[in-house]
């Protein structure tokens, strides 16, 4: 600190470390500036490892390191319990465990966060996966502790956010694998059967005189194909079997269906000796729809869809145990535990209050972000954050046992969407497959009177060329497509069913703190007149309740510390308060509360201040909804039912009812939520939520589709099945209505591809169908239909643009 | 184990071996490009030949073929790859002797090929002339190569094989194949060998080689190049990795199956051919991919572009490979091919790719590379400067005329009066070319002049510079365990990879040379049933050897392809029967003078003679050489037996013992043919006499194409079963 | 055609052994990050920081971030 000063002179220079402005007093040290002691760290930190490269690989790559935890955060880290749970793998004397490292940006973040080695021995090497924001450290377990290596990282700006969450992760992690080798060995084989069928399609007599090389590609192609059946198609049948068990008709059945007669078929001609095999066809097919699939399922690595409560309670908690404080896993902790929490810390269990007051906010939970007070006594409901000081509470409930979580113990944590409601796609393709059915076998009859050993011949060609794979591949490619375009406008869906259930919704409900007010701002404005003291004698009062109208007062006129005793207060619900101070009676609530005559109520709600029975003003609150909210919401009720359903108090009822009319409910607690949205969709409505936090994860998950509007991606939400970038709510109904393109879409590009069929199926039909026209129809069909799907929804989304 | 070992372990690159192979690549690229320059003036002025066999054009052109792909592209590929792995593995090169041994062995290849070619020791396969000592020297010394490869490999510290490196894997692993199976030969003496497959067979294999040569020496390992250099020097990640791994695959599975298109409209079977087409049209796409990924690495960084000369080289590199790789495609449709083949298109073509593609990527490599290892400042960047345009203009000066003459070119051959008799001579077809390939070794001077300016340059930069042997560097070891999700057992393989990589390299080398011996099984098949077709006479086969040595092959084809205008000009289209005999097959790819397939007879003996010593005297205005030295060089009949138990061995059926005779037949067949010349009072070069090399030319050259001539087209079933 | 037996026998047993490298190496994880090792191969790894290192554009910085989303 000795060669750090304070210079006031450096106004408004980038910090070298973060590049954000420096404020009037920016800490210089060896001429360069910071904007912060967190940055200068940093820089100290690395100066000495001699890893300036950092500054030199990209300019300001910091995170502006202001807040940055204590490092006995991590002393949980090295309790064996946890610690076991958390590293992923031991040999001996090394251990390798993953950490994810939100904050990681840019070419610095890599070569600093692979460079851990250098700044402590015991760190061997590390690794990072910029797409998953993770580093993979490996590191000897006797030369460092779990605890240091994180403190390490934080302290080199780059915190990891260790959880609940990630003792549960350890070990299965995404494995896009399979389908990368499915869709590889597909391809060599499809490249080389065809290769091989090229004799037949060209010049087929060139070849009669050259039998053996006949039966060589043949049986060469008939081998090739083998891994194309059984494992790259794996997939098709083993759903196909899955969906028949259902009693279902999934689209994959008829695919795995025409694959497996394709096969069959062609090993019949290749032993019969004809050589006219369907293999290059049927790899190609199954090439393509791997390729379509990996293309739809490709969605957003680093983002959690998954996540619970979970992945944001601390792992580990202070608990004071005869005097000393020792950190204990959460999983661990045991009703009448006193445990110690500091400022910026969660609560991880129903708790009594011990310390005489508290300030907490509920922002985890319900978007809140002002703090509630709390006094001795008073129960603390999980997830909530102390806000200011270290407190101490003695635990009710074991965390998975609290009020809150106990939410995920409700089946619907528990279920897969995927499962139940039909997609479009499958609607469309039972029709088709009827129609396959009937066509290949009446042609199959129809033949019987014609020529007998012909029929078996036409009934497996029609349900060759009749497969439904150009159906497949239009639905995934315009899905693929479509999640690609809502993601760039930042709605992200969790997979491609998503946007089915989106298009098909019909109800919206929104959650109404932080999904439509934005968290925590609002603003209050007084008007009247009352003398410093007595603002001061009313912030007082009004920090007596907990009505979030009066939180706001108290957050409005900072608190002075200087003491008033507050005497005989009375709390009216519904109306207002009041309380004698310094010899004066205060009245703080309602118009008629406070005694004035009616009047017109304006927008946000008012809080009338009468000092001894006069009257002297009002304060105005607004709540600062997200900009476009209103219109967003009138544009929404063209087409949809839209319902508001809010964890805390109806103030601000009146202010909404013109938006929502009378579908407002309001002191709605996660399980009441949760039952509403599944009462609506009893009633055969389609339900999309519309929220953002912990207690919203209910109703988002009961909810055919759940959006969870997050202002900052790093930071909470809850699980759902897309997540809206706070910044574009406005784009909602625009989002929403694209989603209702893809039907259009698919519609289209399937008629193409029955097209396509028919055609093929004129030849079948008759008994014709060589493998050089299945050959021709096949990528013929895909790839007309990719395009089409690409260029349209391409092209609806510039006309989205412009609107 | 790394466990106990320390952590962060400190170790050199050797970038020894990367200087000599710098200055092996410029040092050869010089000699290389003069011998090319040379042989494009011997088609402008024949007199430079002075007479003399090693300085005709026959034997030049071989020599700068093989001089610019394996001595300059070659030490090129040694340079980039063995700086850019041992930076990509976090290693220096596994053995320092092996990287002594392979820098040591390729150059005395070189040399041996220097040597040998221009003395007419040649296998008469294009890029693959070498003869089969040299062949087996080239093995060896990549097989050192490869394993000091995967040895690096091995013992890496980067866990991840960035895409360059399968790149070069792939290299390595395709060219020792390529390069087996195509030069299996028999050999007859020290620096003589037959190939061992006749015909269409030769040619199918030679071709397969021939593009794979193309493909997996002159692209893939550039391709590896450039994913390292192009990001190195912009100092930009590539634009897209995944693309980068997808045309990686992409390429690998398709390239091997686009042999065939060299050899449309031969006798090759159609579906072949068509196969060719097709897999040769599918390649635009990662090839594209590629070059796409290449320039859009450098998206946002173009003032960049504007400042630095190295990038200014790679980027015309990328889009010469750009443009080359379209071509490519294009030439492999049959209408197109049908136009270009056999003309000065391919020719632009293949330097398009050449001097753009290869010789720019090295020359900003060497830019780049040089000064760091010499740790200063490129002495000139004006210079440099000055090299990328005379290069460019080079390049221009060396396409245009080209493309201009393979145009004019196929439209007089094709063109046809209204009587429906043929519009030109071919003789006018060469001089009318004449100007165009002037113009062609303007480009060739300007590139070259280019080339000596870079040397300068960096001559220059050495001096001032101090090089750095040994680069210190530190890197964490790779940890002997790993888990890739939490699968036991698997980490053993994955320093196993690498030398089951080289397992599965050798295993495909050893298959291949097992492959080599069927053959030998089935050389019955190439017994012809054209009856008509008789093997060559001794006489003629050694005409034939004499033909091989002179190079003919690169200025006559030997292939008369199914259109109107060559039944019209050089008579009844080739047929696989006709060539069962022929080891190796001389189709030729390239017609600077006219078809031969059907000269037999055309003209009489003494035209020959008489052509052979003063062409002009008999075609005016033709830019073929005069070959004084067939007049006094005399037949080797020591070893002509040896020649005809060779043939029989490969299945050609001369009589049980027929080596006993064969010189005194032909001797005969020779006073036959001195006595024709004697009776038409030839005026004699020098004393004429039966053991003249001469003879046995002309012997050779009545033969050509008369086993069927004047026959109805025969059904052409020769070589099937 | 013995020939085309030949070449045919070879291409497919060295196509075969690429795609034995291709599946050995997307089960190791080669493949799994898509991006870092691009990144990565920049960085030279000598002991002494070299500053001559020109800087990247900043805007560059977003297009990274935002290849993974």
């Amino acid at each position: 600190m000795k060669t750090a000063r304070l210079s006031p002179e450096i106004k408004n220079k980038e910090c070298f470390h973060c590049g954000d402005k420096c404020e009037e007093i920016a800490v210089t040290f060896d001429q360069h500036s910071f904007c912060c002691e967190g940055c200068k760290l940093v820089y100290e930190l690395l100066k000495e490892n001699n890893l300036c490269n950092y500054y030199d690989i990209t300019k300001f790559p910091g995170q502006s390191a202001e807040n940055e935890q204590r490092s006995t955060v991590y002393d949980a880290l090295d309790e064996k319990g946890v610690r076991e749970k958390l590293v992923r793998f031991e040999d001996g004397n090394l251990s390798r465990i993953n950490f994810h490292v939100p904050v990681m940006h840019c070419s610095s973040c890599i070569w600093l966060l692979e460079n851990l080695s250098k700044l402590k021995t015991g760190i061997i090497s590390s690794i990072v996966n910029f797409p998953r924001r993770e580093v993979t450290i490996d590191f000897e377990k006797g030369k460092i502790k779990l605890s240091e290596i994180a403190a390490l990282l934080s302290a080199a700006g780059y915190p990891p956010s260790v959880s609940l969450g990630d003792m549960e992760l350890k070990g299965k992690k995404k494995r896009f694998n399979s389908a990368v080798l499915k869709i590889g060995v597909a391809g060599f084989c499809f490249g080389n059967i065809m290769m091989m069928s090229f004799p037949q399609y060209l010049s087929a007599g060139d070849l009669k005189e050259v039998p053996q090389l006949r039966s060589f590609f043949a049986w060469i192609s008939l081998v090739l194909s083998l891994p194309v059946l059984f494992y790259c198609a794996s997939g098709f049948f083993v759903s196909a079997w899955k969906a028949i068990r259902f009693r279902t008709l999934t689209i994959d059945a008829p695919i795995a269906l025409a694959i497996a007669v394709t096969f069959l078929r062609s090993v019949y001609e290749i032993i019969a000796g004809s050589g006219t095999s369907y293999l290059d066809s049927m790899s190609g097919i199954v090439f393509f729809m791997l390729i379509g699939r990996f293309f739809q399922d490709r969605t957003y690595k680093n983002l959690a869809f998954e996540r619970d409560y979970k992945s944001y309670f601390p792992i580990a908690v202070a608990v004071r145990k005869n005097g000393n404080e020792e950190s204990v896993g959460v999983t661990n902790i045991k009703p009448g535990d006193n445990i110690i929490i500091r400022s910026g810390e969660l609560i991880p269990a129903d708790a009594i209050l011990l310390s005489e007051k508290a300030d907490v906010d509920y922002s985890f939970v319900t978007g809140e972000a002002n703090p509630v007070r709390k006094f001795r006594g008073e129960k603390i409901f999980a997830g909530a954050r102390q806000t200011d000081g270290a407190i101490e509470l003695e635990v009710q409930k074991v965390t998975s046992q609290s009020y809150l979580t106990q939410l995920w113990n409700n089946d619907v944590f528990s279920r897969h969407k995927e499962l139940e409601n039909k997609t479009y796609l499958d609607k469309i393709n039972r029709w088709f497959t009827a129609g396959v059915l009937c066509i290949s076998f009446g042609a199959a009859i129809a033949w019987l009177f014609i020529d007998k050993d012909f029929s078996l011949n036409v009934l497996t060609a029609v349900l060759i060329v009749a497969c439904p794979c150009t159906l497949l591949l239009a639905s995934v490619f315009t899905n693929g497509n479509v999640l690609r375009w809502l993601g760039r406008n930042h709605l992200y869906l969790k997979n491609a069913a998503v946007i089915d259930r989106l298009a098909s919704a019909d109800t919206i409900v929104f959650d109404k703190t932080g999904t439509i007010t934005n968290a925590g701002e609002a603003q209050v404005k007084f008007e009247g007149t009352l003398s410093k003291n007595e603002m001061i004698a009313v912030a007082a009062l009004a920090a007596q309740s907990a009505h979030p109208l009066s939180r706001r007062i108290c957050v409005a006129l900072a608190e002075s510390d200087q003491k008033v005793n507050v005497r005989s207060v009375r709390e009216i619900a519904g109306k207002g308060l009041e309380g004698i101070i310094e010899g004066k009676t205060y009245l703080l609530g309602s118009a008629a509360f406070a005694g004035v005559s009616a009047q017109t109520e304006r927008a946000g709600a008012e809080v009338w201040v009468a000092v001894n029975g006069k009257v002297r003003g009002k304060f105005i609150i607004h709540n600062r909804y997200r900009n476009g909210f209103i219109t967003v919401a009138s544009l929404l009720r063209k087409n949809y039912h839209i319902e508001l359903l809010s964890g805390d108090n109806d103030a601000e009822k009146e202010m909404l009812q013109p938006v929502f009319g009378n579908e407002m409910y309001f002191g709605q607690s996660p399980e009441q939520k949760l039952v509403h949205i599944r009462q609506l969709q009893s009633a055969g409505k389609k339900v999309v939520m519309i929220g953002d936090g912990l207690n919203d994860a209910g109703a988002l998950m009961q909810a055919d589709a759940g959006i969870a509007v997050s202002d900052n991606r790093n930071a909470f939400f809850p699980a759902c099945d897309a997540i809206l970038d706070g910044a574009d709510f406005k784009s909602l109904p625009a989002l929403l209505s694209f989603t209702r393109i893809a039907r259009k879409v698919v519609i289209a590009s399937f008629t193409i591809s029955v097209l396509y069929n028919l055609f093929g199926i004129y030849f079948a039909v008759r008994g014709e169908l060589s493998p050089l026209i299945a050959a021709i129809l096949m990528p013929a069909s895909s790839f007309s239909v990719i395009a089409l799907t690409t260029i349209s929804v391409k092209f609806a989304a510039l006309r989205f643009k412009k609107t | 184990m790394t466990a106990t070992s320390p952590p962060i372990e400190k170790f050199a690159y050797d970038n020894t071996t990367v200087k000599w192979f710098a200055y092996a690549t410029i040092t050869w690229g010089i000699i290389g490009m003069t011998v090319g320059l040379w042989a494009a003036l011997d088609l402008v002025f024949p007199q430079l030949n002075l007479g003399l066999p090693f300085t005709t054009f026959g034997r030049t052109r071989p020599l700068h073929t093989n001089a610019v792909i394996f001595a300059f592209v070659g030490n090129g590929i040694f340079m980039g790859v063995y700086y850019s792995l041992q930076r990509l593995c976090k290693a220096r090169m596994y053995s320092d002797k092996l990287s002594r041994l392979h820098f040591w062995g390729w150059q005395f290849i070189i040399v041996a090929a220097v040597i040998t070619i221009p003395m007419g020791f040649t296998s008469g396969k294009e890029y693959a002339e070498l003869e089969w000592p040299i062949d087996i020297l080239i093995a060896l010394v990549w097989v050192v190569f490869g394993i000091n490869m995967f040895g690096t490999i091995i013992k890496r510290r980067e866990r991840h094989l960035y895409v360059a490196i399968w790149f070069y894997i792939a290299t390595f692993v395709t060219v020792t194949v390529l390069h087996i199976v195509n030069s299996v030969e028999l050999p007859v003496t020290f620096m003589k060998s037959y190939s061992w497959y006749a015909g269409v067979q030769d040619a199918l294999v030679q071709w397969w080689y021939g593009h794979n040569a193309v493909a997996f020496f002159l692209t893939t390992p550039y391709l590896g190049l450039m994913y390292y250099f192009i990001p190195k020097v912009a100092n930009r990640p590539v634009y897209s990795y995944r693309l980068s791994i997808i045309h990686f695959w992409a390429l690998i599975f398709l390239y091997i199956w686009a042999g065939p298109h060299h050899l449309l409209y031969t006798s090759l079977p159609d579906w072949a051919q068509s196969l060719g087409v097709v897999f040769s049209i599918m390649l635009l796409a990662p090839s594209w991919g590629g070059m796409i990924n290449g320039l859009l690495t450098l998206r946002g960084a173009w003032d960049k572009v504007r400042e630095d000369v190295v990038l200014k080289f790679l980027v015309v590199a990328v889009t010469a490979y750009g443009m080359a790789t379209f071509e490519g495609p294009l030439l492999s449709l049959k209408s197109v091919n049908g136009i270009a083949h056999f003309t000065d298109w391919i020719i632009a073509h293949v330097h398009v790719g050449a001097l753009g593609w290869n010789g720019f990527l090295t020359f900003g490599i060497l830019y780049w590379l040089i000064p760091r290892m010499f740790r200063t400042q490129l002495y000139s960047r004006k210079l440099a400067n000055a090299h990328f345009w005379i290069g460019t203009l080079g390049i221009l000066f060396y396409a245009i005329p080209m493309y201009w003459a393979g145009f004019t070119q196929s439209l007089m051959w094709k063109e046809f009066n209204p009587d429906g008799t043929l519009a030109n001579k071919f003789l006018d077809t060469v001089t009318h070319l004449a100007p165009m390939y002037a113009l062609r070794s303007v480009g060739g001077v300007l590139y070259l002049a280019g080339v000596i300016m870079m040397t300068y340059n960096i001559i220059k930069t050495v001096r001032a510079g101090s090089f750095l042997a040994n680069e210190e560097a530190e890197a964490p070891a790779l940890p002997k365990i790993y888990t890739i999700h939490g699968k036991e057992h698997w980490h053993r393989w994955i320093e196993r990879r690498p030398v089951q990589m080289l397992i599965a390299a050798l295993i495909v080398v050893s298959i291949g040379g097992v492959i080599e011996f069927i053959p030998t099984f089935l050389v019955k098949s190439n017994i012809p049933t054209i009856a008509s077709v008789k093997p060559y006479t001794p006489l003629e086969l050694e005409g034939r050897d004499i033909y091989v040595r002179e190079g003919c092959y690169t200025c006559h084809s030997q292939m008369i392809r199914p259109f109107r205008s060559e039944t019209e000009r050089y008579g009844e289209y080739s047929k696989a029967g006709e060539f069962v005999y022929d080891h190796p097959f001389q189709w030729g790819s390239k017609r600077t003078g006219p078809d031969l397939q059907r000269i037999g007879g055309k003209y009489g003996d003494v035209w020959h003679y008489n052509h052979m010593f003063d062409p002009t005297s008999m075609s005016p205005g033709s830019i073929m050489p005069s070959y004084p030295w067939l007049f006094s060089d005399k037949i080797d009949y020591e070893v002509t037996p040896k020649k005809i138990r060779a043939m029989q061995i490969l299945g050609v059926p001369y009589p049980a013992g027929y080596d006993k005779i064969c010189v005194e037949d032909a001797r005969k067949q020779g006073e036959l043919i001195v006595a024709n010349l004697k009776k038409a009072k030839v005026q004699e070069v020098e004393p004429l006499s039966a053991d003249d090399e001469i003879v046995a030319v002309i012997a050779y050259l009545q033969r050509m194409g008369t086993d069927i001539k004047a026959k109805a087209p025969v059904n052409d079933t020769a070589t099937k079963k | 055609m013995s020939a085309i037996f030949i070449l045919i026998g070879v291409s497919l047993v060295v196509a075969s052994g690429f795609l034995v490298a291709f599946i050995r190496a997307v089960k190791s994880g080669q493949f799994e990050d898509e991006y870092t090792p691009s990144v990565r191969m920049l960085f030279d790894d000598e002991l002494t920081p070299r500053k001559e290192n020109t800087l990247l554009q900043k805007e560059n910085k977003k297009e990274k971030t935002s290849t993974n989303v």
